[in-house]
Formats: C-alpha cells, sequence, structure tokens
C-alpha cells in the first residue's frame, strides 16, 4: 500500500503530520514486513499522533485500545453479555414452545432445538472489545494499543498470544480468525516507565521518537497553527529549545510547543518580549517548581537562554563585568 | 551481505546487547525492502529490527561503522598521468631506491594498496592476535606504519624528488606526484587502521564466545574457588540472567494457581451460572515485593554479596523498595549507595565503607543494631532476605533480633553459601538461625543464588 519512503511522507504530510526521514522509513518498514510497531519516547512528541495520521492516510478505521494497570482480558478482547441472553430466552419463551410443540419425541424436540442454536450461541451476545473488533473487523484496520507500559506483565503475555497468531478462541462460539489478507496495523507506544517484557519487544519493530529539531518544530508549528506569524513563530520554537536544554522536571513537549503557539495568536502577540514570556509560561511547563526555575533562568544573571528577541544588548549582569 | 549481517549481529552480541535470531531475520528481511544503497535508510532498517531499547542505541552508533563503514578512500595511481618516459625514469628510480621500504614504496607509487593477505601478515607481526579493545586500534596501526619503515619515508621521498629532478623530469609533473603520494599516504594510513579496528572486533567476538561457553560452567563453581578474570566473566553474565529473571517472573503472574479470591471478576464469569459461583476466580496479580536486604561483607562472603548486589540492581523494577544494609561487625546503612550509583561504583562503595580486615563477624551485634536503629523499613510486606554464613565468631547470636525481625516482617529468607552438613560446626550458629527463617537457601554458586532471588520475586 505504500509504495516508498517517500510516499509514506507525502500522506503522512497530506494529513498534517510532519514526519522525520527515521519516522517515515521504519512506518514503511513495519507495513512491508507486517510487523507491530512499538513507538518509544518521551510524552507528548507524536506517538498517538502517527497512529492516527497513518489511519488518516491509509483510509482505515482506527481502534484504540488505552492500556492501564488492572486492564484484563474482558475488557480488552471480548464480553459476553449473558444478561441479554437470558432476557431473550425468557421473552422467546412462548415461541420456543410453539416450536417444539408438535414434536413427537423428545429427540425430536431436541434435534429441533439444536437447529436453532444459532441464535443463542452467536455473535448477537457477544460484545467486542478493541482487540477482538480489530481482529474481526470485515475491512483491514490500524490498531493503537495506547501506553502498553502501564498495563501489567501479565497483560503483556496476553497480548504476545493475540498479537501473533490474530485469532480468538470464544468458548460459546468458536474460534475467531482474522482473514490474511485484512489483518490489522498494530502500533504500541509507550512511555518507558517500566521495561516491557522481552517476548513482546522482539515481536515488533523499534523506534524512538525523540524530541523534533529547531527545524521540524518549526515546520510542525507553521503547519498546525498557520495564524502565527512566520517570525514569532521562530523565536517561540527557540525559546522551546532552550527550556528544554534547562534542566526541568518535565520538558516541554511538542503539544505544549503548539497549545503555546495557538495561546500566542490568541493573545495576538506581536513578539516575544519578556512580559509575554513569563506570562504565559504555564501553558508551556506544569510544575511549579519548573516554572520558578525558568523564571529565575530568564531573570537574572547569566540567563543568556531567552530566544534572541530582547531589543537591544543585554543589560550588564553585575560587578564582574566592570573590569 | 548476509556474512556481514551475521558478524553484526555476532558484534553486537559480544558488547551485550541481546538480539534473537528472529530479529536478525527480520533484518535481513527489511534490507530486501530498503536495499544497501541508500546508507541511512540501511542503517535504520538495521536499527529498527535489532534494537529494542533505546540504551544499546550507542552500542549500535559505535559498531555499526567498524562493520559497514565507508571503506578507506582507494589509493589512486599517481603513473596514469606520466608520459612513458617518465614513467621508464620513475622505475629506474624504484630500482634505485630499493631497500627495506621498498614494498611501502610500490604501494604508493603505483596506487595499489595492499592485499588482504599482506595486510594480515602485517597484522599477524604487529600482534593483533591479542588485541581486544576498539581503542588499541590507532596504536596498532601505527604499529604497522612503524614495520612497514614509515618513518623513515619522508626523508627517502625527498631524495626521490631531487634524484627526478636532476635526471630531468618536469617540475610540473614532479609537484603532481608529491600531491598524489601525499594523498595515497593518507589513504594508506586510513586503510591500516581500518583493519586493525577490524582485526579487533574480530578478535573480541571470538573471545566473547569462548567465555560464554566457560560462563556456563563457571556458574555451577563455588563463588570461593574463583579467580578474578573469572569473576569478571561471570560479570559480564548478570544483565543476561536479570533479564531471564525478569521475563521469569513476568510468565510466573500468568500462570498462577493460587490467591486471594477475586470477588469481581468470578461474579463475572458465573453470569451464565445465575451468579451461583461454580468457577471461582482468584487474584493472581501479585504485589512487588519489599526489601530488606542484610549483607555479610567479610572476606569469605565479599564475592557472594557482590553478586547479589549487581543481581538486585538490574532487577529493580521488580522490586517495589529495596533497602540495603552491610555488616561485618557492625552495620552500615547502604541505601543510598545502591540507588544513585551505577553497579560498578555502587558495589565498590559498598565494600569501600566496610573494607575487609582484621574484625570478625558479629552478626548477633549486627542485628541489634538493625532493630535499635533501622527496624522502621521493616512492615508487614516486607520481605528480609539476610545473606551471611551465621558465623559467628562465638560471639552472641542474639536470636532475640531476629525473633523481632521475624514477627514483623512478611517472612525472613536467609542465604547461605555452606551446605547443610557445614552448619553447627566450630562456630556456625546457623542450626540456631533456620528454625527462625521462614526460608534458607543455599548459595555457593551463581546458579543457585539465581535461582534463590527467582524464589524470592515469584
Amino acid at each position: 500500500m505504500f509504495e516508498s519512503v517517500q510516499m509514506v511522507k507525502e500522506c503522512l504530510e497530506a494529513e498534517q503530520y510532519i514526519a522525520s526521514e527515521d519516522i517515515a522509513t521504519v512506518v514503511y518498514l513495519a507495513e512491508r514486513l507486517g510487523k507491530p510497531l512499538l513507538l518509544e519516547g518521551p510524552a507528548g512528541v507524536g506517538k498517538t499522533e502517527l497512529s492516527k495520521a497513518v489511519a488518516g492516510a491509509t483510509g482505515r478505521e482506527l481502534v484504540r485500545l488505552q492500556c492501564y494497570e488492572g486492564l484484563d482480558e474482558s475488557k480488552a478482547l471480548y464480553e459476553w453479555e449473558y444478561a441479554k441472553q437470558m432476557l431473550y430466552t425468557q421473552l422467546l419463551r412462548d415461541k420456543l414452545s410453539d416450536l417444539l410443540a408438535d414434536a413427537e419425541s423428545l429427540t425430536e424436540a431436541a434435534d429441533r432445538l439444536a437447529a436453532e442454536e444459532d441464535v443463542f450461541f452467536s455473535e448477537r451476545f457477544l460484545l467486542e472489545r478493541p482487540l477482538l473488533k480489530a481482529i474481526h473487523s470485515d475491512h483491514p484496520v490500524v490498531l493503537l494499543i495506547d501506553e502498553i507500559d502501564r498495563a501489567d506483565a501479565e497483560f503483556e503475555a496476553f497480548l504476545l498470544e493475540v498479537l501473533s497468531d490474530f485469532q480468538v478462541s470464544i468458548p460459546e462460539i468458536g474460534t475467531i480468525r482474522s482473514d490474511p489478507d485484512l489483518l490489522p496495523c498494530v502500533f504500541l507506544t509507550s512511555n518507558n516507565t517500566r521495561e516491557l517484557s522481552e517476548a513482546l519487544k522482539r515481536r515488533c519493530l523499534y523506534l524512538y521518537i525523540d524530541y523534533p529539531t529547531v527545524a521540524e518544530e518549526l515546520q510542525i508549528v507553521r503547519l498546525k497553527v498557520p495564524d502565527l506569524e512566520p517570525e514569532l513563530a521562530r523565536q517561540a520554537v527557540e525559546a522551546v529549545h532552550n527550556l528544554r536544554a534547562m534542566d526541568l522536571k518535565k520538558n516541554p513537549s511538542v503539544s505544549e510547543t503548539l497549545d503555546w503557539a495557538r495561546a500566542l495568536v490568541t493573545l495576538n502577540a506581536r513578539a516575544l518580549s519578556r512580559e509575554v514570556l513569563e506570562n504565559t509560561l504555564t501553558v508551556l511547563l506544569k510544575y511549579e517548581a519548573d516554572v520558578a526555575r525558568a523564571r529565575r533562568i530568564l531573570r537574572g544573571p547569566g540567563g543568556s537562554s531567552r530566544g534572541g528577541s530582547e531589543h537591544g544588548p543585554e543589560p550588564p549582569r553585575g560587578g564582574r563585568e566592570w573590569s | 551481505m548476509e556474512e556481514r549481517i551475521a558478524r553484526f549481529v555476532a558484534g553486537l552480541r559480544a558488547s551485550g546487547v541481546r538480539v534473537s535470531i528472529a530479529e536478525s531475520r527480520d533484518a535481513w528481511e527489511a534490507i530486501t525492502y530498503l536495499g544497501v544503497i541508500d546508507k541511512s535508510a540501511f542503517r535504520l532498517a538495521l536499527r529498527s529490527t535489532l534494537i529494542k531499547e533505546s540504551a544499546d542505541f550507542e552500542t549500535f552508533d559505535e559498531l555499526f561503522p567498524l562493520y559497514f563503514g565507508i571503506d578507506a578512500p582507494p589509493l589512486m595511481n599517481p603513473q596514469a598521468e606520466l608520459s612513458p618516459d617518465e614513467q621508464a625514469l620513475l622505475n629506474e628510480a624504484l630500482e634505485a631506491f630499493a631497500g627495506d621500504l621498498s614494498e611501502l614504496l610500490n604501494w604508493l607509487l603505483s596506487g595499489q594498496g595492499p592485499t588482504e593477505e599482506e595486510l594480515r601478515d602485517l597484522a599477524d607481526q604487529a600482534g593483533l592476535k591479542h588485541a581486544d579493545s576498539p581503542y588499541q586500534a590507532r596504536w596498532y596501526a601505527r604499529r604497522m606504519q612503524r614495520l612497514l619503515g614509515w618513518e623513515r619515508l619522508p626523508e627517502l621521498l625527498e631524495m626521490l624528488w631531487e634524484w627526478l629532478a636532476e635526471r630531468g623530469m618536469d617540475p610540473q609533473q614532479i609537484e603532481q606526484l608529491k600531491r598524489q603520494v601525499a594523498e595515497n599516504m593518507e589513504a594508506l594510513r586510513g586503510q591500516l587502521e581500518r583493519f586493525a579496528g577490524q582485526r579487533i572486533e574480530e578478535n573480541r567476538v571470538e573471545q566473547y564466545h569462548e567465555r560464554r561457553q566457560t560462563a556456563h560452567d563457571l556458574m555451577q563453581r563455588p563463588f570461593n574457588s574463583l579467580s578474578e578474570t573469572e569473576m569478571d566473566v561471570l560479570r559480564e553474565q548478570v544483565r543476561r540472567l536479570a533479564a531471564r529473571l525478569r521475563s521469569r517472573a513476568a510468565l510466573r503472574q500468568k500462570r498462577a494457581t493460587q490467591g486471594k479470591l477475586d470477588a469481581k471478576s468470578t461474579l463475572r464469569a458465573n453470569l451464565k451460572y445465575g451468579g451461583v459461583p461454580m468457577e471461582l476466580r482468584l487474584k493472581r496479580r501479585r504485589l512487588k515485593p519489599k526489601l530488606v536486604v542484610l549483607l555479610d561483607v567479610s572476606t569469605s562472603m565479599r564475592s557472594v554479596s557482590e553478586f547479589f548486589l549487581r543481581l538486585m540492581y538490574e532487577l529493580g523494577d521488580q522490586v517495589q523498595k529495596t533497602h540495603s544494609f552491610a555488616f561485618i561487625d557492625h552495620l552500615e546503612d547502604v541505601t543510598h549507595d545502591m540507588r544513585t550509583l551505577r553497579p560498578d561504583a555502587a558495589v565498590e562503595a559498598v565494600l569501600d565503607r566496610l573494607p575487609a580486615g582484621y574484625y570478625n563477624t558479629d552478626l548477633g551485634s549486627s542485628l541489634s543494631q538493625f532493630i535499635a536503629d533501622h527496624l522502621a523499613t521493616v512492615d508487614r510486606r516486607t520481605t528480609v532476605i539476610v545473606l551471611g554464613d551465621g558465623r559467628n565468631n562465638h560471639n552472641n547470636p542474639r536470636l532475640d533480633a531476629l525473633d523481632t525481625i521475624k514477627r514483623r516482617a512478611r517472612r525472613v529468607i536467609w542465604m547461605n553459601p555452606e551446605y547443610p552438613a557445614q552448619w553447627g560446626t566450630g562456630d556456625s550458629d546457623m542450626l540456631l538461625y533456620a528454625p527462625l527463617c521462614d526460608d534458607v537457601h543455599t548459595v555457593r554458586n551463581l546458579q543457585q543464588l539465581t535461582d534463590a532471588i527467582d524464589a524470592i520475586l515469584g
């Protein structure tokens, strides 16, 4: 479906996702090799966005499974609606007795009932959860398993079984297998809060998505927030990169950069003055300690990490300069 | 190319990256799609199929150029621009200046570098068979240069140019020759260095395979019989052992058959029976254990303790919290060292705090010190591990202290390098300690230590 790496890049760009060469290549490989793709990286760099973009680009439906600790088979794979089944049985009782009314022997009655078995042991009462939906779908889908590192090791082992064969056994119905031509395209994302099991990693291709470079991030901002002036956008991106260079508890991610860009547009900011920067710092930094630290660095001596918008030369910074 | 990839994978494994066979097959398949012409795509194909942890990227970046690096620029033929007369003149010069540098001169002046054979011979002469560190590549390359007589080359070349000028060669041609030869010298130096690097890499991979065999045997040998080099071999294996323990713990969680009743999933599973609990569902999720570790670091126990610390360091994510204490005749809290330093440094720091010396193990007073100062770290979810031989030098064993700990903790586990037959002999108080413990493991060699830790985590 993707003919070349270049095509991947173009398709993703059409979906408003700027993919670096690395990302495009690995996505192409994953599709060609038919392997799941494990995306790791800091929060907010576009891992989930990538799978959404691929779904849009290939015209497939996105099936999303959000993982958390305690996620188990019933919530991920399927559930059988027993209550509904019992209700149906109750309501159809009259019809059943009609059906069996003129049966002459017990065997015949049982046979007639067996012929109607499909009513009760069918997919009518099957509640499909994301994994089964992906397997059972009659058109190929993109399966996104988000934040797999938050699920526990037991779920990982279960997932491994499902991902190897793309088939599932349901006691009431039988085995449901995925059509070999319609295998889902699988993405797994992880924030690296714990180490995943080796078996799962072996199955997948691995891609580490790091924060983008200044040029790439600028491209993203220009694409997603076109209302922001180019010069201001450049200053903003440089400011964010300077913030990342500071040793903060939580670095601002790409999504926060975009939020900030939109905030600047809303505030009709003309230039990135210190005032604007300090006022909107909380859009970028989500910890009070980080905000305080950033303010200190921007304000105090030695604070040359500014994003270069100060008009005129820097003011002298203390006794040392007067030598 | 397939062979080169196989060797690359072997090189990665020798550096501690765990690459499975399925992954190397994936790598080969990926390359059939992306081709080898585009260098960065090729690199990315290998990286995304072989490396599954961001921590291993560094190793990949180091080794990739050694196996798939741009070949050193080839030597150019300086005689290409010369007329037949001038070539004849040059040949005459070569004969005249023949000596032990003739081989080198030949390579530089004809543009034909050394063959693989010649390079190998030269490498053997330089002693490359014994090299195993990638940092030594440059040093060995220089040695090979010296064997060829590189230092005398500039002087000889000067004489050569003068001779040619005297014989009437066009000065411009001589200039050009000079330039070409200088370039060839650079290229040749690059080739030598690259060759040295590759040979060293080959050596390393070979050694790794030998060591793995020995490691396997060494794991069965008791700790106190190992020499320092053998301990080094085992130290490399720690990471591999930790990975194995981790996967075992994960699998075990799945197959558990005991635990408390899980009401929620029992009800759900029994809806088909109208809510009557015909099938019981048990809580399979094990909470991660909290550990308190008391390590004997006296001389006889040092190696066991060291390996225990290394394994615990690697398995940090399987345990909720670890408090570590080391003792010989008194107790030292080493939790901070274990948490903040990297494994080698941490182990050293711990062993430094209590340097082995002339003092005798006093387990009893260490235990009493523990209850006096650190009993708060033990609660009903904690597993207390004591790693010691139970030999007290006839001091008071303070069984009451161990009893206090036992009543507070979830369980107390003792790991002893001595066999049960040796308990109670000499100054061993093990027979007194053993009944107070929930479990006693014999940890005479690394295999047993690994199994004991497996039992604790499981």
